[in-house]
């Protein structure tokens, strides 16, 4: 059914350059080219084949290390969507670079087909960090207007202090019990190595 | 009966009537509010303790209870209710959140660890939720800590 999609974008939107991803665990999606998100959500919902008339969420997903083979850090942001008419469910996937504060990556905005997208949009705007350009009302969600940062990104560090207000006084953070932790976390799993390693012995003589 | 003449100190006087209406705020940040919402309820029935009149405005609350995380954007509102609330005012702090970030401590980048940071607390009240009967023994402490206060001596005739 992916395959069919895929195709099918390909000749509706020149450029598209979709592609199913099949997946041996999980869902498998289509993925296609960032600049032409608009468009394809727009074919997606128009086409009478298909008609995917719902937007069930967005979510950006931050992957500094690359996604499988490819390398390059993306940050992916995944549409599912569904037509409740023909009973289909599917995710569309663009992958876009990170990008820093000052130069936000840059998705189209597809609040024009799916209303339903505007909360959605800000909210990963807000967390992952995604600029979606045309939205009607580009702001943060959850976090106060004058915060700093992307709270998902894998790289985010927590401002140290924020209003006035220290985000993690030292006197509140245990540091002696958390050093203590980390001690015991390492013995055991000395331990366990090491019942491993005997276990692992035992075993080669039998 | 309509005679009879009660001798006995004015503070005495004051805080028992004091003690015995203990009016919180209407207002609960998260899981803990359950739990208080539950409190005051009919199984447990805070209103036994003259606490149930939950007060929709800080102006007429006696105490806040701080029930649920307090993050960073709702830091600065819990300031400005607790200032608007008309002295002798208290702060009860329930839930470890409240305490002290609770279960956040150490990742939570969005929240103050413990409201303490910004409003003096007068009960702390431990648990994650503290079961109602926890926040009630909570409230019968702030009602002994009110019940030996000496307003007229320490706030009125000092400040005179
Ligand atoms: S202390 Fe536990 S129950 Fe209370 S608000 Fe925090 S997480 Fe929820």
């Amino acid at each position: 059914m992916h395959k069919e999609i895929a195709d099918y974008l390909n000749s509706v939107v020149s450029g598209a350059e979709a592609k199913a991803l099949e997946a041996e665990v999980g869902d498998s999606s289509v993925l296609v080219a960032s600049e032409h998100i608009l468009k394809v959500c727009q074919a997606l919902k128009d086409s009478d084949e298909h008609q995917y008339n719902v937007l069930q969420t967005i979510s950006g997903v931050d992957y500094p290390e690359g996604v499988g083979e490819d390398k390059t850090p993306v940050i992916e942001v995944n549409y599912m969507i569904a037509s409740f008419t023909k009973n289909t469910e599917i995710i569309l996937k663009v992958r876009v670079p990170r990008g820093d504060d000052e130069n936000l990556p840059k998705v189209d905005s597809v609040c024009s087909v799916w209303t339903a997208a505007d909360w959605q949009e800000r909210e990963c705007y807000d967390l992952v960090g995604v600029e979606f350009v045309n939205h009607p009302d580009h702001r943060r969600i959850l976090n106060p207007y004058d915060w700093k940062g992307h709270p998902l990104r894998k790289d985010y560090k927590a401002q140290e202090v924020y209003q006035g207000m220290t985000v993690y006084p030292e006197d509140k953070q245990n540091i002696p019990e958390q050093d203590f932790i980390v001690e015991q976390n390492k013995l055991n799993d000395e331990a366990k190595a090491a019942a491993k390693k005997a276990r692992e012995e035992a075993k080669k003589d039998n | 009966m309509q005679d009879s003449v009660v001798l006995l100190k004015m503070d005495d006087f004051l805080n028992w009537g004091r003690k015995n209406s203990l009016w919180p705020m209407t207002f609960g940040l998260a899981c803990c509010a359950i739990e208080m919402m539950a409190t005051g309820a009919a199984k447990y029935d805070l209103e036994r303790f003259g606490c149930g009149a939950f007060m929709a405005t800080p102006r007429r609350a006696d105490f806040m209870i701080v029930a649920g995380t307090v993050t960073l954007k709702m830091a600065p509102r819990i300031k400005t209710l607790y200032e608007q609330m008309a002295e002798p005012k208290y702060v009860l702090s329930m839930g470890s959140c409240a305490n002290k970030g609770g279960p956040y401590w150490q990742h939570g980048y969005h929240v103050l660890k413990g409201v303490d940071e910004v409003i003096p607390v007068d009960v702390y009240v431990p648990g994650c939720p503290p079961r109602p009967e926890a926040l009630i023994e909570g409230v019968m402490t702030l009602q002994k800590k009110v019940a030996n206060e000496r307003l007229l001596r320490d706030k009125w005739v000092k400040n005179a």
